[in-house]
């Protein structure tokens, strides 16, 4: 069994290919059970987001061909999607799934939405029957794997887009945002998307201005709110503590003798302005007043910025972290193969006890029923303790990769060889187009794993 | 046995002043319940040794210097508690627990050795009054620290966070500070607290002062002249902030004022020929 991973990302492909191939939600469960016809596919699931569609599968070969059912599936000519396209095998494939659920290959490291699609995709193909042992068992060290990034790294702690930047700064001066009141001064896309963080997070009645009322009177509706005639701008801007400006007009709306007034009106009570405005609305000397705080759309960036190149710094130490669980992945696994020999070596010796104990149980004459549990409790005993080395040994030469050393173990003790199931084709299956038949084994693969784990 | 339990206090303090700073400035969860559990004890501790020490001493009386120092730390770390219970913040910690550590230490170290002078003072009112007053003392500490604070936070988002050039960003380190509001109401709420604490402490000590022999002649003296200018000060500050609605750093250079007032009191009794420790 083999792992493959294919696939398109941000980094990759442009916008026009990512659309042409990306996977609506109501599409996937389809996809994913074509995928799971395609001859020598064991396993799979498909991650599809707008930065990135993804296949992975446990294939029986190497040579599975997942490129032709992304050509087929979607009907693209191989010249066009080929220089895009991106194959990872085996330890590569685990490596790039667990960076991907820690969103260290997303477009915003460190961004947490990644994971959730993982899982969501995850779930998607468990439903659809296309998921077993070996991919259950990835993805389950993958959420782990990114759950301990995101506690053991400051990958995700601060804010890098514009909208969740303003909501951290009113935070700093406001503390709880619960109950506070925000004017949105012109009813443009960017104010919605801060005003709608700020509602997330509690903040109170929202007032809504616009020259075109209409346009205003829209965008309070989105937010249950009140709409304010321009006329009454400067009234209705002493009352809020949040205010956020994104007109169009070709000079400062709000000037430093506003501020004056504003804090005379508010007794000084603080107020926020974010001015997302080109040209600005808001004059920048207002800022210099006590008690009166603008952040322009160049501060914002910068802050932003500035918290993405911290999120860089705590990516080096989550790809090291990401490194350790790999391994940690793969030593697991090399365990997992080495059940079966394990489970050999305690069949045989189980037998030769057995067989033992008949021989001697007629020259040990009538024993009781106690006194014939105390012998097989001892014979056991036994046999467990001097089985103990051995399985031991196997179990560690699995885990350190040493393939000499097992095999050696395998042939002392007649054992059938334990080997990495990931770079080994399963030559029993043969009836890879059916997905029953398929499903069942993943079942049974899933059984020994659980047997096998350590 | 009143010292073992201060020692004890001391070393809960000193343990509570290791753990605030892993829990302020970075945030981790395990180490803020420690310092609060922490804190909590040596409260706790403190409290007996103080009840010990008065009862055993002198009738309630704290009259040497090192059971005011004790007591101050007593009401430091009380008003710091009771902070985190209506704040949820423990940031202003990284400077209290050590100053109760301190305050405490010292204390902790010896037993005042004196002979207490007079008889006639020792009555729960003049308890009252030092108590009352060590914890108007403890309450413009935390005001004028929070509005310290306060500065300093409302430069850094006024300054939007801008790096100083060759360095990392300056404002990191300081990410753990509360938020603007926070400290606004702290501020606030320790001077509302305060103020009558050392309205009614003043009183009492002038009801007292009238009853000695001194009589009148008692209130030219520097120790008691400096504390009504204290209170003065304390009642303009109170006026301005509610009327004006002043904060920022108006509120902090006359918290500021107030407080350097108070620590001249403190110190003038060691001046003081009528008001002073024992000796």
């Amino acid at each position: 069994m083999s792992l493959a991973l294919i696939g398109v990302n941000h980094k990759t492909a442009p916008i026009e290919l990512r659309e042409r191939i990306a996977i609506s939600r109501e599409e996937l469960p389809n996809a994913i059970r074509a995928l799971a016809a395609v001859p020598g596919v064991v396993e799979c699931m498909i991650v599809s987001t707008c930065n990135r569609v993804e296949i992975l599968a446990a294939v029986e070969s190497p040579t599975t061909d997942m490129f032709a059912f992304l050509q087929r599936h979607f009907g693209l000519d191989p010249a066009l999607l080929a220089p895009h396209l991106y194959q990872h095998r085996d330890q590569e494939a685990v490596r790039h799934l667990f960076r991907v659920a820690a969103s260290l290959d997303s477009m915003v490291v460190g961004e947490p939405q990644i994971l959730g699609q993982v899982k969501e995709a995850f779930a998607v193909a468990r439903t659809a029957g296309t998921v077993g042992g070996n991919l259950e068992h990835l993805l389950q060290s993958a959420f782990a794997a990114a759950k301990k990034v995101r506690s053991e790294t400051e990958i995700g702690s601060s804010s890098v887009s514009i909208a969740s930047v303003a909501v951290e700064l009113a935070r700093k001066i406001f503390g709880s945002l619960q109950g506070r009141t925000v004017f949105l001064v012109g009813a443009g896309k960017m104010s919605e998307l801060a005003a709608r963080h700020l509602v997330q997070q509690g903040a109170g009645a929202i007032l809504v201005t616009n020259r075109t009322l209409e346009r205003a009177r829209r965008m309070a509706e989105t937010f249950q709110g009140q709409v304010i005639p321009f006329e009454q701008i400067y009234e209705a801007a002493s009352q809020a503590d949040i205010v956020i400006s994104s007109t169009g007009a070709p000079h400062p709306i709000f000037r430093r003798e506003h501020g004056q007034e504003f804090l005379h009106r508010r007794r000084n009570r603080p107020m926020f302005f974010i001015d997302i405005a080109v040209p600005r609305d808001v004059d920048p000397e207002m800022g210099k007043l006590e008690g009166i705080f603008v952040y322009d759309i160049d501060d914002l960036q910068q802050v932003a910025a500035a918290h993405m190149a911290e999120r860089s710094r705590e990516a080096t130490d989550a790809e090291t972290l990401i490194a350790g669980e790999v391994e940690r992945f793969h030593q697991r696994q090399r365990t997992v193969n080495v059940t079966p020999a394990i489970v050999a070596l305690q069949q045989q010796a189980e037998e030769i006890r057995q067989a033992e104990f008949k021989r001697v149980q007629a020259r040990l004459g009538s024993l009781s029923a106690e006194q014939v549990a105390a012998v097989e409790a001892l014979t056991r005993g036994l046999v467990n303790k001097f089985l103990h080395p051995p399985m031991q040994a196997l179990k560690q030469a699995a885990r350190e990769n040493d393939s000499a050393r097992l095999e050696a173990l395998c042939e002392t003790w007649s054992l059938p060889a334990g080997g990495n199931r990931e770079a080994e084709p399963d030559t029993e299956a043969t009836s890879a187009g059916d997905p029953e038949t398929k499903k069942a084994e993943g079942t049974r693969v899933n059984e020994n794993s659980e047997v096998g784990r350590p | 046995m009143y010292l073992l339990w201060l020692r004890v206090a001391a070393i809960l303090y000193a343990a509570a002043s290791i753990a605030v700073f892993p829990a302020v400035l970075y945030g981790l969860t395990r180490w803020r319940k420690s310092c609060i559990h922490l804190t909590g004890l040596a409260i706790l501790f403190h409290f007996v040794s103080a009840v010990e020490m008065l009862v055993q001493a002198h009738r309630w009386m704290p009259v040497g210097a090192r059971e005011v120092e004790s007591l101050l730390g007593l009401a430091i770390a009380g008003l710091f508690f009771l902070l985190w219970w209506l704040y949820e913040t423990i940031s202003l910690g990284i400077f209290v627990l050590p100053i109760t550590f301190f305050t405490v230490f010292v204390p902790a170290l010896s037993p005042d050795r004196y002979t207490f002078p007079s008889q006639g003072v020792r009555m729960s009112w003049l308890m009252a009054h030092i108590s009352a007053l060590l914890a108007a003392y403890a309450a413009l500490g935390f005001s004028l620290l929070a509005s310290v604070l306060y500065l300093v936070q409302e430069r850094r988002i006024k300054s939007k966070f801008k790096f100083v050039p060759g360095q990392d960003s300056w404002w990191v380190p300081l990410d753990w500070m509360p938020p603007l509001d926070t400290l606004e109401r702290i501020a606030h709420s320790t001077l509302e607290f305060g103020f009558p604490c050392m309205t009614v402490g003043l009183v009492i000590g002038s009801v007292l002062a009238q009853e000695t022999p001194l009589g009148a002649a008692y209130f030219l003296d520097p120790k008691v002249i400096a504390s009504f200018a204290m209170w003065v000060v304390y009642v303009a500050l109170l006026f301005v902030r509610r009327s004006a609605g002043l904060r920022g750093r108006r509120a902090a250079y006359l918290s500021g004022l107030v407080f350097l007032i108070m620590l001249v009191v403190m110190a003038a009794n060691v001046v003081s020929r009528i008001h002073r420790y024992g000796p």
